[in-house]
C-alpha cells in the first residue's frame, strides 16, 4: 500500500470515482469526482490530534464492519494511506449544524476547511484497469432461518475478520460482540448465499473453503480448548498448499468438519442454538454455540454495473465484468482499452487477484510500448448518399461509435444541411449491428459487407 | 427428384451464422475434440450474430435452403 | 474479374485422410475467377507458405482462398504470406475444412468431401466480392488510470508505474486497501494482508 503511495509514477486520488468516460482505446477522456475530504491534504500532516479530540466518537465503523466505533473526523484503520484524516460530512456537528469546530481549533497546521467542495477533474488516458473488487451479499434480506441479522452474535466472515485482526476493534482477540465474552463454541456455516440457486446466487465464492479453514485455525489457535464446527456442502481447495492447510485445520487443531447445511440459527438466553443435518451419518444434528460465523457470498459491487455502462464495455447475468475470452483474453474487455484485474470478473482469492492484476498490468504495457495502434479495418462505413439520417444505429450500437453528423450538400442550386449517420472508427470494433438495424442498407461493415454475405448465402445454397 | 444408386441420400441442408467469437469458437472446439456429427451444415462466419441481416435468412430460403441456424 | 487462387491443405492426414481433396480441386478449377488451386501437405508450414507466395507472384493473384482449418488459428499467417507477395491482406478468405469438415465427419468421407466442395465454393464467391482493406492508425497517450485501490488495482498500479509509465489510482474510500486490509492473515501462508 504504501509503496504505491508513494511510487513517483502513481497519483493517488482518495475519496474519488470515475465519473464519465469518453474517447477510445489510447485516448480515452475520464471525469473523476474528487469529493471533499475537508482537510487540506498540502497542509495536514497526519498527527492524529484532531480524531483524538473529536468529540462525536460513536460513528459505526464502516471499516470495522459495525465491530467498531469511529470519530468523525477519522482515518479509516491505522495503517490508512495516505495517512490522513477526512470529515464524514454525515456525522460532523460542524457541518450538519455549525455546532461544534474543534478539529479546526486544535489542528496545528490549519489543515481543517469546512467549506471545501467536490471537485470534478478531467484527465486523459491511454488504457483503464478496472480493479473495482466486490461486496459479499447482503445475507440478513435472505436468510431469515439464520435470524435475519438479529442475532448480535450471529456475525459474518468479514466481520469474524475484524474481531480476530490485531488492529481490530478488539484488538486481534475473538470476542462476542453482544457482551464481549470469549467464545468457546464457534460454529461456521459455509456458502451462505454461494451455490444456493433459490436465495442467492448460482456460482461458488471460491475463496471461502480456504478463508474458512483459516478462521477454524485461528480460533483454535486463540481459544485454548475451544471447539470449532464447521457446516459444509463440499470443501474445495485447489491450489498450492491448499489442500495441505484444510488438512491441517482438521486433523491437527482438530476442527470438526460437518457435511450438510444449516436449516435454522436462532438464540437460546445466552446461546445460539445451530440446526442442520449431516448427510454422511443421515441425522439431523443441533450445536449450542457461543458465536456463529456466516461465509457468505462475494457479490458485484452495487454501482458495479452502473460504472460498466458509463465506460462502456460489458457485464454478465449476475453483474461481474465480463472478459473478452473466458480463456484466452482473460483480463481483457470487449472494449478496447479496458482491462480488469482483481474480483471485479468474479470472485478470487488473493493469489489470483494478484496474478490477474500483474496480467492486466502486461496488457497495458503491451499497449504503451507501441506510439501507435493500428485500427482493425474491418469497421461500419456510411454510405452518405443514401443515409436518411435516422440514426437507428445509434442506440443499437454496443460501443457507442455512432454519432449524428451534419453535412451540406448542393441541390437545385441551394445549399442544404442534413443529419447523417458517422461511425468513430477509433470506437468501431466491427461487430456489424448497425447494418442489420439500418433500414436503407446505407451503413455496411467493411469486410462483412452485406453484398459479400450474400454471395456466401447464395454459394452456400447452390 | 431422381433415383440414382451412386448418389447419397437426401439430406436436408442447413445454412449457420456463426459469431466468430462464440459459436464459430464453439464450432471449432467441437471439431477439436472430434465431436461426430451430421454434415448438413455450411456455417458463414459472422463478426457478431447482430451482423446478420434478416434478408441472408430470406434469401437462405429463396435460394432453397431446408434451415438456418443463427448462433451467436 | 479478380483472379483468385485456391491453396488445398491436407493438414497430413488430418484433413487428406478424410476428405479427397483431389477431387476437391478438381471441382475449384470450375469455378469463376478461380485461376490456380494448388495442394499442400501443410499450407502453413514454411514450404507451404514459400509454395503460395510463389504462386501469388507467379499467376499474379489478386485474392486468395486457403481451404485448411480455422481462420481463427491461422488467418493471421496467411495474411501475412499474402501481404509478402504483394497482395492486401484482407483479400485472403478461409475455408475450414478442418475443424467444421474432416475432424467431425470421419465416419462419412464422401459426405464430408461433397461438403468441403461447398465450403471452397463459398469461400471463393466471397473473396471475389473482397475489397483490399487498410489498417488507421490511432494515437496512444501513455497514461493508466486504474479504478480502485485494492490489492488488484495496488497490483497493477506499481507494474504498470515500475515500468516507467504515469498511473493514476482513483479509490472511492479514503483509503487504499480495499478488503485486504480488513483481513487478518490470509491464507495459506498465514501472513498478514498489508
Amino acid at each position: 500500500m504504501t509503496a504505491a503511495a508513494q511510487h513517483p509514477n502513481i497519483t493517488l486520488y482518495t475519496c474519488s470515482e470515475v465519473e464519465s468516460v469518453g474517447g477510445y482505446i489510447g485516448n480515452f477522456e475520464v471525469a473523476i469526482k474528487k469529493r471533499a475530504k475537508y482537510v487540506d491534504y498540502t497542509k495536514c500532516t497526519g498527527c492524529g490530534l484532531c480524531e483524538t479530540k473529536c468529540p462525536t466518537k460513536k460513528v459505526t465503523s464502516e471499516f470495522d464492519e459495525g465491530m467498531g466505533q469511529r470519530t468523525a473526523i477519522y482515518k479509516a484503520f491505522t495503517n490508512a494511506v495516505p495517512s490522513k484524516p477526512v470529515i464524514d460530512k454525515n456525522s460532523c456537528k460542524k457541518l450538519i449544524d455549525g455546532k461544534c469546530g474543534v478539529c479546526a481549533k486544535v489542528c496545528p497546521t490549519g489543515a481543517i476547511n469546512y467549506e471545501d467542495q467536490d471537485e470534478v477533474i478531467t484527465e486523459k488516458f491511454g488504457a483503464i484497469v478496472m480493479a473495482t473488487g466486490f461486496d459479499l451479499i447482503d445475507w440478513g434480506k435472505y436468510y431469515g432461518e439464520y435470524g435475519g441479522g438479529a442475532i448480535p452474535d450471529v456475525v459474518s466472515g468479514i466481520q469474524f475478520e475484524r474481531l480476530v485482526n490485531a488492529s481490530g476493534p478488539t484488538g486481534g482477540k475473538i470476542k462476542r460482540p453482544s457482551d464481549g465474552e470469549i467464545p468457546n463454541t464457534v460454529v461456521f456455516v459455509k456458502c451462505v448465499g454461494s451455490r444456493d440457486v433459490q436465495k442467492g446466487k448460482s456460482y461458488c465464492s471460491r475463496a471461502c473453503c480456504m478463508y474458512t479453514a483459516k478462521h477454524a485455525h485461528q480460533v483454535l489457535e486463540k481459544v485454548k480448548g475451544s471447539d470449532v464446527y464447521v457446516f459444509y456442502m463440499d470443501v474445495r481447495t485447489p491450489g498450492k498448499m491448499y489442500d495441505e492447510f484444510y488438512m491441517r485445520t482438521r486433523e491437527e487443531d482438530g476442527a470438526k468438519y460437518i457435511r450438510g447445511q444449516v436449516s435454522k440459527i436462532f438464540q437460546d438466553g445466552n446461546k445460539i442454538v445451530v440446526r442442520g443435518e449431516d448427510t454422511l451419518v443421515g441425522q439431523s444434528v443441533e450445536v449450542v454455540a457461543d458465536m456463529v460465523v456466516l461465509e457468505t457470498a462475494m457479490v458485484p459491487r452495487l454501482d458495479a454495473t452502473q460504472l460498466a455502462q458509463t465506460i462502456g464495455f460489458s457485464y454478465d447475468k449476475d453483474g461481474w465484468f465480463s472478459e473478452a475470452h473466458p480463456k484466452l483474453r482473460p483480463v481483457e474487455t470487449n472494449t478496447g482499452g479496458v482491462f480488469l484485474a482483481g474480483c471485479c470478473q468474479g470472485p478470487k482469492d488473493v493469489p489470483d487477484t494478484v496474478a490477474q492484476a500483474s496480467a492486466a498490468a502486461v496488457k497495458v504495457l503491451g499497449m504503451f510500448a507501441k506510439d501507435q495502434l493500428a485500427a482493425n479495418p474491418q469497421i461500419a462505413s456510411v454510405n452518405e448518399a443514401t443515409c436518411v439520417g435516422c440514426l437507428l444505429c445509434k442506440p443499437i450500437c454496443p460501443y457507442k461509435a455512432i454519432e449524428g453528423k451534419e453535412i451540406s450538400e448542393r441541390a437545385h442550386g441551394e445549399t442544404l444541411t442534413r443529419t447523417v449517420a458517422n461511425v468513430n472508427s477509433a470506437l468501431c470494433q466491427g461487430c456489424g449491428a448497425c447494418t442489420a438495424e439500418c433500414r436503407s442498407g446505407s451503413i455496411n461493415l467493411k469486410g462483412f459487407t452485406n453484398q459479400q454475405l450474400l454471395a456466401e448465402v447464395d454459394a452456400a445454397c447452390l | 427428384m431422381s433415383v440414382n444408386e451412386n448418389e447419397l441420400p437426401w439430406q436436408p441442408k442447413i445454412l449457420g451464422f456463426a459469431c466468430n467469437w462464440c459459436s464459430y469458437a464453439g464450432a471449432d472446439s467441437a471439431g477439436v475434440s472430434r465431436f461426430q456429427q451430421p454434415s448438413t451444415m455450411r456455417v458463414v462466419r459472422v463478426p457478431c450474430s447482430g451482423r446478420v441481416n434478416p434478408q441472408f435468412i430470406l434469401r437462405a430460403f429463396q435460394r432453397g435452403i431446408d434451415g438456418v441456424l443463427v448462433g451467436g | 474479374m479478380k483472379k483468385i487462387g485456391v491453396f488445398l491443405c491436407w493438414c497430413g492426414s488430418n484433413i487428406g485422410g478424410v476428405v479427397d481433396i483431389p477431387k476437391v480441386a478438381e471441382a475449384t478449377r470450375t469455378l469463376p475467377g478461380v485461376a490456380v488451386v494448388e495442394e499442400n501437405k501443410y499450407t502453413c508450414s514454411e514450404p507451404g507458405q514459400v509454395a503460395m507466395i510463389q504462386a501469388i507472384k507467379e499467376h499474379n493473384l489478386d485474392a486468395v482462398v486457403v481451404a485448411s482449418c480455422s481462420p481463427r488459428m491461422h488467418l493471421p499467417t496467411f495474411q501475412k504470406a499474402a501481404q509478402q507477395a504483394g497482395v492486401n491482406p484482407y483479400m485472403v478468405e478461409m475455408a475450414n475444412i478442418r475443424e467444421h469438415c474432416s475432424w467431425v465427419h470421419a465416419s462419412e468421407p464422401e459426405r464430408a468431401t461433397q461438403k468441403a466442395m461447398e465450403l471452397v465454393r463459398k469461400a471463393v464467391a466471397k473473396v471475389a466480392k473482397l475489397e483490399p482493406l487498410f489498417e488507421s492508425y490511432i494515437p496512444v497517450t501513455k497514461r493508466a488510470l486504474v479504478v480502485g485501490g485494492g490489492i488488484a488495482g495496488i497490483q497493477a498500479a506499481l507494474d504498470i508505474a515500475d515500468a516507467g509509465h504515469q498511473v493514476v489510482l482513483v479509490e472511492k474510500e479514503s483509503t487504499i486497501g480495499g478488503r485486504m486490509a480488513q483481513l487478518d492473515k490470509t491464507f495459506p501462508t498465514l501472513d498478514c494482508g498489508t
